[in-house]
């Protein structure tokens, strides 16, 4: 009897012990991985960002894209100063907008280029671009140059183009070679005449007579939506349109 | 062993109440990113508009947010269970998280120059839980899931 329960006994201890040994490997291998995952993850991190670095990413690169989809968008459509479209269609859209926002670049690529391509072009609307300063300092060369490039005809090219490549706000990526840049990548034809009128002091002044009226109209963010036509009385604003939909919904009313 | 330890039942109630807070602040991001939000650039502040919009901000067409998401519910998930797939999970997971907002704080600062608050805020919640999920799994890897006292519905009425 005595000698069984000894047995049973020892049967138990020898059990926990391999339990314990048991346990004991387990957390010696889980600890083990866990250190591997961290240097691993280390590893990671390191070359992701050597990868990073070594790739500039700053918008000081002058070298433009999407030069021909821009002139695609608007080839053919009159344009007279900041406005786009047939001067005898009724309804009359105004953006206004900042060149270094980074929203006002999101609609110009992918709320804007549908309401060009089915309002504007078939001459049903004329959209304006009015200058709403409120980025930053940078913002006023930026949108003078868009102004002197209006008084060519190139006024739309320009601001689409500078979307397609604009840095980011206030990084100091607005230099006068960039403004140039997208001039020429505009199309601008008389170059010479576009940088001293840029310069002008009428230039600045539309500005501050844009900014001022969008802030009467107490628009406090851009880009912000006005619309006028026969259907409205005068300008209505519209706020921050969201999307090509509710801008048509717009239209549609204004007709 | 576990003397200088937290109690595990108190430590996977701290990872599940800051999880939660995690999943707040990577769906508020979504949300706002995916238009929900303002869509505008107000006077003055930018810098998140400014990561949201940058080339970063989505992997694969995806937006990072989401990545945020999921992670942080799948440490949720980790802090209910008291054994070691979810101590070494918690852990894989929150270190994974730690890294990559190691690397993405590297971007806001060094590549888009702008800085997010709500990002800010999720990279600080990835630190605390990875630190959590560390002193997890060192502390009680190994350890019989029973012998811990605390059951996992307690975990849950505060995540509740």
């Amino acid at each position: 009897m005595s000698n069984k329960k000894e047995r049973e006994k020892r049967r138990e201890e020898r059990l926990a012990e391999e339990q314990r040994v048991d346990t004991t490997d387990r957390r010696t291998r889980l600890l083990q991985l866990g250190a591997g995952a961290v240097f691993l993850m280390i590893a990671v991190v390191v070359v992701l960002i050597v990868v990073n670095s070594s790739s500039s990413g700053s918008g000081g690169d002058t070298k433009l894209e999407e030069v021909a989809s821009v002139e695609k968008l608007l080839n053919g459509i009159p344009s007279e100063k900041l406005v786009i479209g047939d001067p005898k269609a009724k309804v009359h859209l105004i953006e206004y907008g900042d060149l270094q926002c980074p929203i006002c670049r999101a609609y110009s690529e992918q709320v804007l280029p549908e309401i060009i391509q089915k309002r504007v072009r078939s001459g049903e609307i004329t959209l304006e671009f009015r200058n709403f300063i409120i980025i930053g300092a940078d913002s006023t060369p930026a949108g003078e140059a868009a102004v002197a490039a209006g008084n060519q005809g190139r006024g739309w090219n320009y601001i689409e183009l500078w979307y397609r490549n604009q840095g980011v706000e206030n990084s100091g990526y607005v230099t006068d070679e960039f403004i140039e840049s997208i001039a020429k990548g505009a199309k601008v034809p008389n170059l010479a005449k576009w940088n001293k009128e840029r310069k002008e002091k009428s230039a600045t002044e539309e500005l501050e007579k844009t900014t001022k009226e969008a802030q009467n109209f107490g628009m406090n963010g851009t880009p912000s939506f006005a619309i006028e036509g026969p259907g409205t009385k005068g300008i209505e604003l519209l706020g921050t349109g969201e999307s090509a939909g509710r801008l048509e919904e717009a239209i549609e009313e204004a007709k | 062993m576990s003397m200088n330890f937290p109690r595990e039942g108190t430590l996977r109630r701290i990872i599940a109440f800051v999880a939660v807070i995690g999943i707040g602040v990577a769906t508020y991001i979504t949300i706002a990113d995916s238009g929900g939000g303002a869509p505008a650039c107000l006077a003055g502040g930018g810098g998140c508009e400014t990561v949201a919009e940058s080339s970063y901000s989505h992997i694969a067409g995806v937006n990072i947010a989401i990545f945020g998401i999921f992670g942080y519910i799948l440490l949720l998930i980790s802090a209910f269970f008291a054994n070691d797939a979810a101590r070494f999970g918690g852990f894989a997971v929150a270190l994974g998280g730690f890294g990559f907002s190691v690397y993405l704080t590297y971007l806001e600062i060094f590549k888009i120059e702008a800085i997010c608050q709500w990002c800010v805020s999720s990279a600080v919640l990835m630190t605390i839980l990875f630190l959590l999920t560390a002193t997890r799994l060192i502390g009680y890897a190994g350890a019989d899931g029973a012998a811990v006292p605390s059951g996992g519905a307690e975990g849950e009425a505060e995540a509740a």
